[in-house]
This record gives C-alpha cells, structure tokens and sequence, in this order.
C-alpha cells in the first residue's frame, strides 16, 4: 500500500513529462495536416487524373485534426493529474504528519481528540487518490485512441501508395513524397506515444 | 519536546514549548507558546510543517484540540506558520490572527477551513475566555507586517524574533547570564533586524509595557532584570548589518 501511494503520489512528474513529450505529437500532426493541404491542392491540379486520391486527403485532413484535439484532452488531463498528484501528496503529507503525532502522544490524556481530523486526512487521501487513478485511467485511453488512429493512417499510407502508383507521371512523384512526409509523421507519432505509455505503465 | 509552565494565574496559563529532540538538525529550533484558559487557548507561533506532528503531541497532553480556537503568527515566515495547513485540517473551526499583510501570502500554507482574522498595523486586542491579550506592532523586526504579543495580567510578551538567539539544541530555557548570552544573540538582531527606526519605535512601545518576561520564538526566554537588559542592549547595537557590505 505504501508503494502504491508513492507511486500514484509523485504522478504529477511523470504527467508533466508525458505533456512534454507529447507536445512532438503536435508538431507532427500539423506535419500531416500540411501535408494533406499540399495533396489537396495537388489534386486541385491534377484534376479528373487523380480524383481518387481525394477522400484519401480528405481523411488525412481528418487524422490531423482529430489527433491535434486528442493532444489538447491529454495536456489539459496531464496537468489534472499533477494538479490532483499534487494534492495526493499533500494529503499523503497529513497522514504521515497525524501518524507520526499518535506514535509521540501515546501516553497524552487527550490523545483522542484528534483521532477524528487524523481519520479525516486518510479519507481524503483515499478520494485524492481515486481521482488520481481516474485521471490516469483516461489519460491510457486517450493515448489509445492516438495510437488507434495512427494504426488507422498506415492503412491510409498503404492505399494512398497504390493509388499513387496509378496516377499521371507528371504528378506521381509529388505524391509518392506526400506519401512517405504522412507516413514518416505517424511513425513519429506512434513512437511518441508508445514511450508516453512506457513512462506511465513504470509508474 | 520540552515543556514549560510560565505562568499559572485564576483565568489563563502560559506554556512554552521547545528544544524538540526529533526536530531536523539543519531546521533552526524554534519556542511555540499555548496561552490556556478554562475552556480555550490560542497558540501562538505554532511553527513549521516538521514540528507539527511534536506540537500536536505535546498540546494534547494540556487539553483536547476541539480547546484551540485561535492561533497567531507573529509573521509569515515558514519556522513560524508553515504548518498551518495541517492545523487548518486538525482545527477547522479556529481563527487565525495575523498580520493583515500576509494574508495573501500565509494562505499559500492552506488555509480552508480556518477564519484569518487580519490584525491591523495599529495592532488590536484579543478576548476569549476571561483572557485579553495585546497585538503589540513590532513592523519591520523583522518582517514588514510583524506583531509581538503581551498579556497584562501575566506580564508576558511574546517578542517573536525580537531577543531570538542562534542556541543550541541544549541550551536553556530561561537566559541564566545575559552577558554570557550575548553572542548568541548578536549576529542574529544585528543580521536579521533590518531598521534602527523601527527597533527604536519596538524599544519605546515595550518600555511603557509592564514586562516581566520576554518569550523570543528562538532561543531562550528572558526573566526579571534581564527583559530591562536586553531592551538596553538592543538600544545600544546597530541593526542592518547586511546593508554595510
């Protein structure tokens, strides 16, 4: 139990830190929304050529977005939990202070008085940190979700490459680029969140 | 924790508390103080977060906590209030008087549940029970917004860091030879008092005070003769040393 709230009670670091690096996520979901910018306009050029190519951006469009909102949940959920870790220490703080004030006033007359302020500080460690482990329950979810659609965008990449390979060879090259610049930035993306995950799960 | 009885009157006791064993070697040791009457008490300077757990032991040995319906700090230093947020949760019904300038500050400790009862600089009195007690203005001795407290009927004042020493862990309670004393509190007022004004105006208000102790929030306590000798002595020294490297 002591391990326990240790661990959930210096959350507030690792929620930091997972902010941080997801902060990378951003910059490469903007990546990809530029880069379905620049396909979208590709197509607008390219025209009847390579119509096909059209849902495929306007999904990648999608991805971006959708993957930019879900970085805003996780920052503004990171810092919940180190708002709520940090108030899991504090009231982990009390418990210790009350408990180390029972052991020296064990012969003291009035000893009792405090024992209802005492229990009172180990119920609110508890709620403090049933909230924390919500908080950090939603917070795997979400990076979930992230890494849900970025298994999604290789079945993108996949189809966007055959549907490159079909199109005019005036534009082929333009979008195979387009292509490899999406397909780099959701690894990047997958790489972020799976070591974000590594540090929570060691926690 | 050491405790003394200062006083035993028909309304009110005065006990210090001191010279904490447990206490954190590089934590400056620090005298709290319990003005008792027959149903409540204040304490006065309670201390810092690591000497709560000590404070709440030995208080309970004078009287059951639901009895502590005020604390005071005497300013906003962490040695003198930074376990408030643990008092706030043991007593969540009690005032506490402070300097009004450090109201925005000392919340910072925690401050939920308790009343912050904000003295005024012209400082103000306080009665519960049958007791009244003085919040005497001592600014700038050391902090901006800082107050000593006297009990007229004991004849105590409370002189925060005003006569506070730099002592030993084992040191006395009460000075025992003022003159042996001295460099225990030299460097300290020399050091942390940063305005001869400001000491001159503290020396004259306490001089029209009958004092028959005087309680430092550090060090040793003060009895008799020597109150009159250390308000000599502070006259004669010169404070703010810091400004003069």
């Amino acid at each position: 139990m002591a391990a326990d709230i240790e661990l959930r009670t210096t959350f507030f670091i690792t929620a930091v830190a997972v902010a941080a690096k997801l902060s990378l996520v951003l910059k490469e979901a903007k990546n990809i929304s530029l880069e379905a910018m620049n396909a979208k306009a590709l197509v607008a050029r390219a025209g009847e050529n390579v119509r096909t190519f059209k849902p495929i951006t306007d999904y990648m469009v999608e991805l971006a977005n959708d993957t930019i909102h879900l970085v805003e949940d996780i920052n503004r959920e990171a810092l919940m939990i180190s708002r709520s870790s940090l108030t899991a220490l504090r009231g982990k703080d009390a418990v210790y202070h009350f408990n180390r004030a029972k052991e020296k006033s064990k012969d003291a007359l009035y000893r009792e008085s405090y024992e209802e302020a005492a229990k009172l500080a180990e119920r609110d460690l508890r709620e403090f940190q049933e909230k924390l482990h919500k908080n950090t329950q939603r917070l795997h979810t979400l990076l979930e979700e992230i890494e849900t659609r970025m298994l999604a965008a290789n079945v993108v990449t996949s189809t966007s490459r055959l549907e490159a390979a079909t199109v005019s060879t005036i534009y082929r090259a333009n979008f195979e680029a387009i292509v490899a610049k999406f397909e780099h930035a959701a690894k990047n993306i997958r790489t972020i969140v799976k070591d974000c995950r590594k540090v929570l799960n060691k926690r | 924790m050491q405790t003394v009885k200062l006083f035993e009157g028909h309304s009110h006791e005065w006990i210090a508390f001191a010279r904490d064993p447990e206490k954190p070697e590089k934590i400056i040791d620090t005298n709290q103080y319990m003005i008792k009457s027959e149903r409540e008490a204040i304490l006065l300077d309670p201390g810092g977060i690591e000497l709560f757990a000590s404070m709440l032991a030995s208080v309970v040995h004078y009287l059951p906590v639901e009895q502590i319906t005020h604390l005071f700090a005497s300013h906003q230093d962490p040695d003198i209030i930074s376990s408030l947020g643990l008092w706030d949760k043991t007593l969540p019904n009690a005032t506490l008087h402070a300097p009004w300038l450090w109201e925005g500050f000392l919340r910072h400790y925690g401050c939920d549940h308790i009343i912050y009862d904000a003295i005024p600089d012209e400082g103000s009195t306080l009665k519960f029970d049958n007791v009244e007690i003085q919040f005497i203005p001592a600014h700038y001795m050391h902090a901006s917004g800082n107050f000593s407290v006297y009990d007229p009927v004991a004849k105590i004042l409370f002189s925060g860091d005003v006569g506070a020493g730099l002592n030993a862990p084992d040191d006395p309670m009460f000075v025992e030879d003022f003159n042996a004393h001295i460099p225990k509190i030299k460097k300290f007022h020399q050091r942390w008092m940063p305005s001869e004004r400001a000491k001159e105006m503290w020396i004259k208000r306490v001089r029209r005070l009958d004092v028959e102790m005087l309680c430092p929030q550090h060090g040793s306590i003060y009895r008799g003769d020597d109150v009159g000798r250390f308000l000599d002595w502070l006259e004669s020294i010169e404070v703010g040393s810091g400004l003069r490297l």
